[in-house]
């Protein structure tokens, strides 16, 4: 019988695919949301965490980028 | 788990980073660009609440032909395309801060400090305001021009003199003698002949005539008035509290800023020493302007000169001690470059082989004679410690003896404490500085206007560019994507300590990084110097590519040797530098560098060593702006992409973007078609690379530590990124080379020194 899950198709570059992936791993067990890893660039998530991993990505890029204080 | 304190971590790093700098990161908005003034950041906070409208400046009708706005702020802004741009500039210059320096737009900043030196290269407080307002496109702001005169206007009432080695207060104003001695810090340091003297009892002496007669130039009417009276009021200061004494006259304290010139020709009690600049020596316009900032009422004034390495420094340290011809104490960060001056001054100058001395751990040299030239280090003059007898004996005799020109290579290093001894031991009676980058990551840079001077002069580094006097340099930063291997570890919390070590030797960055310098060596025939800040990466990497290299522990011979052969042999075309190349190591030949791992956020750092490159190349017509190559050195950094060191590599560029250098960015390196001919092609070499690396121990992937490290000490400390345990603990094993003698030395003609990373831990400590 098929299983139809609903769920979040992400594609991205290999070091953010990574950050994902380690982010996933940080998580308790009951909140993991990586539901499959396609390759290296893609992946399969729930559907809720879309803007959670928006977040995190973008903190993380704040804390490597210098701007200038002006 | 692990990632969780992944995402705490680097933010906390962040916000220490923050907390530790607070200068930098803080408040003031624009002006941490340059060396800038930090203790006016009062100014800096009011400006920022000030809105920053400036509609109600009055143009002037014909403001189409004048190059400047001055705002009331305290900043100028110049337009460089006006045809007015270089007097305007000469001029700016002499009285303003430099902030920002694009190809179009320079934006200056008026300060205490700089209009002080304006007016000790002679400009008066009217000549300055009369001067700013023709050149200003709008009136002057009447704010700026009550700024101007409350910073100049008691500039020059007294004088620091030198005398049979002892230093004296002097002034015509007994009044203004009795202010300053009511300051806590310069009353303690008054030295008394008489017990009974209370404040009132100063030396009179009578002024020689001549010396009024070129008062004239300098001072302004009413000073000239009272040197008339024939008589200076003096009281004698401890030697040891001249420092102090210096700063409490400056402009944010009593504001009575000490002139300090010496009246070198006429000096009778100190020999002579017989040189002059050999005919072949032609200074350059620039070197000659500077001088005759120096020297501008015949006598020499102490500060500080900035020209951008490469520019030739050295033929202006050397004018400067052919002019004063007394005796000449030149001080060097180390032994590499303390030869290098001892040759330059053999190269510029009719001194004698006998008049010139080098002092350092190798060589005891000592002049005959009674005037000459010492080279020697800023450590061997500072050590504390205990001494052969030999360099007891010389040291005593710099010591005792009286100086005509103090020259300080490298200035910006001068500040850290054991370099601020220097000046306190060593008596002179003017001093020089000279340097590229008057810029620090923490705050003393302010300390260098009492310890030598104010800054003298300061070239643009853009017109030196299109004057061809130093090479055009393409500036790129390659971005290398970290492998995802590499990028896993990183992100992982238990590698906190060896990230910096993996995003140095993430394989995209050594393929980039191996491409470049094929394609350098075999299409250009270039040059080529690689720096790492990290020793493991350092040592992987030439070892990987069978490079030389040198660091921190390569002994002197040895380094002499091989930078003979990267100059000479057309077989040995890269050398690997850790940050002991940073400063002073001249290698003219070189004109292509990459940065694979850097200092953090250094911009001082990134500055010294695109200078490396600095020095021009090939024929001058070619270098001119339409000449026949565009670019004629290349400036790589290596970045790995969603790491740390994107945050670093932007700090970092900010100092040469001020200067008006433009960095690019490259994406694709190395071509996506180069496979298997670069090395960590294969996943699986990766794999043993990142093996390897993770398995190294956290003390050897960390940074390497040098003595010279002293000077960003504040960065260290506010920087949470790989190190070594050890090192925080104290036991961090200084390597130190100027007093490894002997044993140091056998070893290297014996075998290489073996790679630290693999000695047993046992021995660590011994040979470090």
């Amino acid at each position: 019988m098929v299983n139809a899950i609903k769920g979040l198709y992400i594609s991205c570059d290999v070091p953010m695919a990574q950050f994902i992936v380690s982010l996933n791993a940080s998580m308790p067990a009951s909140q993991k949301f990586i539901l499959h890893m396609l390759d290296s660039t893609h992946m399969f998530v729930q559907p809720h965490v879309a803007e959670m991993i928006r977040s995190k990505i973008s903190e993380f890029r704040d804390q490597n980028s210098y701007e200038k204080p002006a | 788990m692990a990632g969780d304190g992944d995402r705490g971590r680097p933010s906390k790093k962040l916000k220490t980073f923050g907390k530790g700098l607070p200068s930098s990161h803080g408040g003031d908005d624009d002006d941490l660009a340059f060396a800038e003034e930090f203790d006016e950041d009062s100014r800096g906070g009011e400006r920022e609440t000030k809105k920053r409208d400036f509609t109600k400046l009055e143009l002037k009708p014909d403001h189409v032909n004048r190059p400047l706005w001055a705002c009331a702020d305290g900043r100028i802004f110049l337009e460089t395309f006006s045809p007015l741009y270089k007097q305007a500039y000469d001029f700016l210059i002499a009285i303003a801060e430099p902030v920002c320096r694009p190809e179009s737009m320079h934006e200056y900043n008026l300060t205490p400090h700089s209009l002080y030196a304006a007016v000790s290269v002679g400009l008066e407080t009217e000549t300055i305001v009369s001067v700013l307002n023709k050149l200003s496109k709008t009136k002057l702001p009447q704010e700026m021009i009550d700024f101007i005169y409350a910073s100049t206007a008691n500039y020059g009432k007294v004088k620091l003199v030198l005398k049979k080695n002892r230093y004296f207060i002097e002034s015509p104003f007994p009044e203004v003698l009795r202010t300053l001695l009511r300051d806590d810090v310069i009353s303690r340091a008054r030295i008394s002949q008489y017990e009974d003297s209370h404040g009132d009892a100063f030396t009179i002496s009578k002024t020689p005539g001549e010396i009024q007669a070129s008062h004239g130039e300098l001072l302004n009417g009413a000073e000239l008035a009272a040197a008339e009276e024939k008589e200076t009021h003096s009281f004698e200061i401890d030697p040891a509290q001249v420092e102090n004494v210096k700063q409490r006259c400056l402009p944010n304290a009593l504001n009575f800023p000490m002139l300090e010139e010496y009246d070198f020709r006429n000096d009778t009690v100190n020999p002579d020493l017989n040189m002059e600049l050999k005919p072949h020596a032609q200074p350059r316009p620039y070197q000659e302007k500077s001088l005759s900032k120096m020297f501008g009422n015949g006598r020499a004034r102490s500060g500080i000169i900035v020209l951008p390495c490469g520019a030739g420094k050295s033929l202006v340290g050397v004018s400067a001690a052919c002019r004063i011809k007394k005796s000449c104490l030149c001080l060097a960060t180390n032994a590499v470059s303390v030869d290098q001056w001892a040759f330059q001054f053999k190269l510029w100058s009719t001194i004698r082989e006998e008049q010139i001395s080098r002092f350092t751990s190798d060589s005891k040299e000592r002049f005959r004679g009674n005037a000459g030239v010492v080279v020697t280090t800023y450590n061997m003059v500072a050590f504390g410690g205990k001494r052969s007898e030999d360099s007891e004996k010389i040291i005593e005799e710099i010591r005792n003896r009286e100086w005509g020109l103090l020259l300080m290579d490298e200035v910006h290093v001068v500040p850290a404490h054991m370099f601020r001894k220097v000046i306190s031991i060593t008596k002179s009676h003017c001093k020089l500085g000279l340097t590229a980058t008057l810029v620090r990551e923490d705050e003393r840079i302010t300390d260098l206007n009492f310890l030598i001077g104010p800054k003298l002069y300061e070239a643009n580094w853009l017109d030196l560019v299109k004057g061809g006097f130093i090479a055009n340099v393409q500036c790129a930063e390659v971005w290398c994507p970290m492998t995802k291997e590499f990028f896993a570890e990183y992100l992982k919390k238990e590698n906190s300590k060896k990230k910096q070590a993996l995003y140095v030797m993430n394989p995209n960055k050594f393929r980039a990084c191996e491409f470049l310098i094929r394609f350098h060596e075999q299409q250009r025939g270039d040059k080529i110097i690689v720096f790492a800040d990290n020793l493991f990466a350092l040592t992987a990497y030439a070892m990987k590519l069978r490079k030389p290299m040198i660091y921190g522990a390569t002994s002197h011979p040895e380094r002499t040797k091989i930078l003979e052969a990267f100059k000479h042999s057309p077989d040995v075309n890269t050398i690997f530098l850790s940050k002991v190349g940073d400063n002073s190591i001249d290698i003219p030949e070189a004109n292509v560098i990459i940065q694979i791992s850097s200092h953090a956020g250094s911009r001082r750092q990134e500055a010294q060593r695109l200078g490396r490159i600095l020095r021009a190349k090939g024929r001058h017509q070619d270098r001119m702006a339409g000449g026949k190559e565009e670019y004629n050195a290349f400036f790589y950094s290596l970045v790995s992409t969603d790491t740390q060191e994107m945050y670093y590599s932007t700090k970092r560029q900010q100092f040469l973007i001020d200067q008006g250098y433009s960095f690019k960015v490259i994406t694709s390196l190395p071509p996506p078609d180069s496979g298997p001919d670069l090395s960590y092609h294969s996943l699986d070499e990766q794999l043993d690379l990142l093996n390897k690396l993770l398995n190294a121990g956290d003390d050897a992937v960390g940074l390497e530590q040098l003595e010279e490290d002293a000077d960003d000490i504040a960065l260290q400390k506010a920087r949470r990124t790989s190190g070594s345990m050890s090192a925080f603990s104290g036991a961090g094993g200084h390597i130190y080379m100027e007093y490894n003698t002997g044993k140091g030395k056998q070893g290297a003609l014996k075998s290489k020194p073996k790679d630290p990373s693999k000695r047993h831990a046992l021995f660590k400590r011994r040979f470090n």
